[in-house]
């Protein structure tokens, strides 16, 4: 029988313990890593260029890859899944322009207008799931074909022309600041704590990375593995859709081109940030991370005036460096 | 066994209907306008030009594009106009020998062509309707060496923002530019490239000018930025505002949006290419052409491009220049 005095002492004596499992778990995890090499970035545009270290062009940074942050954790769901989603970049621009009309021609209050485009978003990620679910299309193909669909809706609706006349109370999304921090570096905040609790500390987020491991598995084991599949593709619609959104707030307009060869961005992110493409293992932090990386690598090659051929071929060698330190992690652990 | 049924109606329903719809050649006169990509704002007066056209004399038009300013996917909208049989096309060329081909070959199948802010001159178009790009942005150089008559810097160092690095009509302007300034204390000092997306382009200008406080001025080479609100971009209004006598910027394109711009004293000189008038006249003139008529306002511009002269049928439809002082009257 262990008396009170005891139970303080073993929990004590554990608390080390514990502390010190937690801290092995982070440091070995893929999260680290990126961060760390997001670091060492960091600290070589610090030293070299002294206009990276004020906190305007940091903030500036933050609050550009924040848009692809928040597309980058909804298809990082679907990725986890074992899934692809192509149609990230059109269901930006269609929700952008959706949204953006609503609130300036039809003289919706924004709140609604904002709703009815993340309703929308959240329908087309529903149908890509139901094309990948009840008609079997490969998601690849699936959400190809919804690259084109969103695309073409976001010109027919719009006949090409951008819509402007958006007031404040839209612009505060993407142009607003709360304690003098962009307003959607907290909406990315916001939104990668939930889904990372989500993720981790819910059964359905467990299912997920269950479904990427192994889907017969998990199939076998009474899981509904369909209405998974269309949960995720549904979150990645939605917030594809706050995306362009607030791309769209911030820029005053929403515009039918929006979020064009936005898919790339959003997946390099989500690679960068450690998750495989064959499913069963990513984080909310690493895509965050990731997409701070991009952020970061263009900002530096316009602050040391590098012209901007340079900037894809930077890019894709930080995807390929980043998928081979991954497997070399994987394979040893 | 359903299901095989199901897909095989589907297909055979899907494949006669777009053999239905090959084979079924335009019986009336139409004429396509055929911009460089669908979506382009800068485009858009040109389709309004063109509709415009087609009213006052009664034509069907079309404004047929590919989504992406490729000349390959041109080449292929053009090819299914061919088929379709179109009397006429007005094509704004992605690149000017990618489209020869296409072009002589829309001309040999009996369809009149010509080319529209973007021309093709080793083609057989019929003429060309618009500004040469390379002239547009030679004038660009000479607003900014207008700005700059009185300044007395040793040097004055400009940021170049462009679109797609490579794209041809951008690629002229730069040149024209540059040539306009060559010889002077006006330098090229920074060329950012913002791939036709007006976020980037926004992203591009705010970090440079963050960055760059001193830079004396920014030619756009495309409007691309004055598509957002100067809301979205604080450090270029910050920059502009904190010396505006000395600090200048020179742009091509007017759109609607820049007159908030210029409201706020953010733009010096924006020099504006009608395509408007681009898209009335080519298809007022393409009409003549199937008429038998002579073209209206045409005349021989020669050019020598790098060794090679051209002698170029053209409808100049002039550039217009928008400044503080004319923006209000300019800018509807």
């Amino acid at each position: 029988m262990v008396d009170q005095s005891e139970q303080g002492l073993v929990k004590i004596k554990k608390a080390p313990h514990f502390l010190k499992n937690w801290a092995t778990s982070i440091v070995k995890s893929q999260s680290f890593r990126i961060f760390i090499v997001m670091v060492v970035m960091c600290v070589v545009m610090w030293i070299i260029s002294p206009p990276f270290r004020t906190s305007t062009n940091i903030l500036s940074v933050a609050k550009n890859f924040s848009t692809y942050a928040i597309a980058g954790i909804g298809v990082t769901l679907v990725i986890i899944t074992g899934g692809i989603d192509l149609s990230i970049g059109s269901i930006f621009g269609l929700t952008g322009v959706i949204a953006t009309m609503m609130f300036a021609k039809f003289n919706i209050p924004a709140f609604p207008a904002v709703l009815i485009g993340l309703a929308l978003g959240t329908l087309l990620g529903l149908v890509n799931g139901l094309f990948v679910v009840r008609a079997n299309l490969p998601p690849f193909i699936a959400t190809l074909g919804m690259l084109s669909i969103a695309r073409s809706l976001a010109y027919i609706i719009t006949k090409g022309y951008p819509v402007v006349g958006l007031g404040k109370e839209i612009l505060f999304l993407g142009q607003g600041d709360i304690l003098k921090i962009p307003t959607p570096i907290w909406l990315m905040a916001v939104i990668a704590i939930i889904f990372s609790i989500f993720l981790n500390k819910t059964i359905t987020g467990r299912r997920i990375y269950a479904l990427g491991g192994n889907e017969e598995a998990t199939k076998i084991s009474g899981i509904n593995t369909d209405r998974l599949k269309l949960l995720v593709y549904s979150i990645g619609g939605c917030l594809y859709a706050f995306s362009g959104i607030i791309t769209a707030s911030k820029l005053g307009v929403g515009q039918p081109t929006a979020g064009n060869g936005y898919e790339l961005d959003a997946i390099a992110a989500v690679v960068i940030g450690g998750a495989s493409l064959t499913g069963g293992a990513g984080t909310i932090a690493g895509t965050v991370i990731g997409a701070a990386i991009m952020g970061i690598l263009r900002n530096a090659l316009v602050l040391l005036s590098i012209r901007s051929h340079w900037q894809q071929f930077v890019i894709g060698w930080v995807i390929i460096i980043a998928v081979i330190l991954d497997q070399l992690r994987v394979a040893k652990n | 066994m359903k299901k095989l049924l199901l897909v095989t109606l589907l297909v055979v329903l899907v494949a006669g209907g777009l053999l239905f719809a090959a084979g079924a050649k335009e019986k009336e006169r139409v004429i396509a306008v055929v911009p460089q990509q669908l979506g382009n704002v800068v485009f858009l007066p040109a389709e309004e030009g063109m509709k415009a056209a087609g009213k006052d004399f009664g034509v069907k038009v079309l404004w047929e594009a590919p989504t992406k300013a490729e000349a390959q996917l041109q080449v292929e909208v053009m090819e299914g106009l061919i088929e379709r049989g179109v009397s006429a096309i007005a094509i704004s060329c992605n690149h000017p020998d990618a489209l020869a081909g296409v072009i002589n070959q829309a001309i040999a199948a009996g369809i009149a062509v010509s080319t529209f802010d973007a021309d093709s001159p080793g083609s057989n178009r019929q003429f060309f309707a618009g500004t040469n790009n390379y002239q547009a942005g030679y004038i660009c150089g000479e607003e900014m060496l207008r700005l700059y008559k009185d300044h007395k810097k040793d040097r004055i160092r400009v940021a170049l923002l462009e679109g797609i690095p490579g794209a041809f009509d951008i690629e002229s302007r730069k040149k024209g530019f540059k040539d306009a300034v060559a010889g002077s204390n006006i330098e090229v000092v920074y060329e950012g490239a913002c791939d036709d997306d007006v976020d980037k382009s926004v992203i591009i200008v705010e970090d440079y000018t963050r960055a760059n406080p001193n830079i004396d001025a920014w030619f756009m080479a495309g409007g691309w930025p004055y598509v957002v609100q100067p809301g979205a971009m604080p450090e270029y209004t910050k920059w502009k505002q904190s010396d505006p006598q000395n600090h200048m910027v020179v742009t091509m394109d007017v759109f609607p949006s820049s007159k908030e711009f210029f409201d706020m004293g953010l733009i010096d000189s924006a020099v504006d290419q009608s395509f408007y008038d681009m898209g009335y006249l080519s298809v007022k003139n393409l009409l003549n052409v199937l008429d038998g008529k002579p073209i209206e306002g045409l005349e021989i511009i020669t050019m020598d491009d790098e060794g090679v002269v051209y002698n170029i049928p053209s409808i100049d439809t002039g550039t217009r220049i928008v400044t503080p002082d004319n923006y209000k009257t300019e800018i509807k």
